[in-house]
């Protein structure tokens, strides 16, 4: 469900559904606190690809943010349409600094 | 096109983007792109939410959606026979849970969203108990073509 890589020291979590709702949310979490548990604190998660997210979703990645905790930071990538909606409604966007594309996000971060 | 479909789905969390996709498509010709993301995740929430909460995640349940076109509005309903939600909750749910301290990261919400997204994404949200039945109903107004 999930690609990753590192690139100057951050994280890039790229997620491969369309879709991350209440049914697809369990693994989500589950892959993605495996990923920072390896010790990361600056995460991009890139939302590319994705079309559609629910509050199961949004609660998921929220869940991963406390799990990083205050000292990391988790940033969103490529979120368009419906994704980006969802986090301006919810105030997340707020929370998920949201970045263009990953390269964007790394720049960011990195520097 | 005015009109009234009936959806049956069972109770299983990955019908729900199937439901999803079938009201989208049927509410289409109708809507901006803007108020389908809004509908499709208003009736998201509200399905889920009767598949998690109502029936606990049991599946083999049935739960009944309808989608009806008006001249200038689409009802969307979701009924089913669960054990009914309290209607405070419904009530009570806005974009208040949204007014969290965003330096704070631990006072973030997790859960508890759906209903607020509903009532934020939709324009009138009704929820009906009744002895065997629950219903909720959403409506979303056509938005007026411009004058100008």
């Amino acid at each position: 469900m999930i690609n990753h890589e590192v690139r100057e020291g951050v994280l890039v979590a790229r997620v491969e559904e369309k879709r991350v709702d209440a049914a697809r949310a369990p693994d989500f979490k589950t892959e993605l606190t495996r990923l920072i548990e390896d010790g990361h604190q600056q995460v991009v998660l890139d939302l590319s690809k994705v079309e559609f997210v629910d509050s199961s979703g949004l609660g998921a990645i929220v869940a991963t943010l406390k799990r990083i905790g205050p000292r990391g930071s988790l940033a969103v990538a490529g979120a368009t349409g419906a994704v980006e909606r969802l986090f301006k409604l919810t105030r997340m966007d707020k929370v998920f600094p949201l970045h263009e594309d990953v390269d964007a996000a790394v720049r960011r971060m990195a520097g | 096109m005015a009109g009234a479909v009936q959806l049956l789905v069972d109770s299983d969390l990955d019908t729900v983007a199937l439901v999803a996709r079938a009201v989208r498509a049927i509410c289409s010709d109708r809507l901006s792109e803007e108020d389908l993301d809004a509908i499709e995740l208003s009736l998201v929430e509200a399905t889920t939410n009767v598949i998690k909460h109502g029936y606990n995640g049991r599946s083999g349940e049935t739960l009944k959606i309808g989608v009806a076109l008006h001249s200038d509005r689409v009802v969307i309903e979701v009924v089913d026979t669960a054990p009914p939600m309290d209607a405070a909750q419904l009530e009570q749910a806005g974009e208040e849970r949204f007014d969290f301290d965003e330096t704070n990261i631990e006072s973030l919400p997790e859960g508890g969203m759906g209903l607020a997204l509903i009532r934020m994404n939709m324009d009138e949200v009704e929820y009906v108990a009744q002895k065997r039945q629950n219903r909720l109903r959403m409506t979303k107004m056509f938005a007026k073509p411009s004058t100008s």
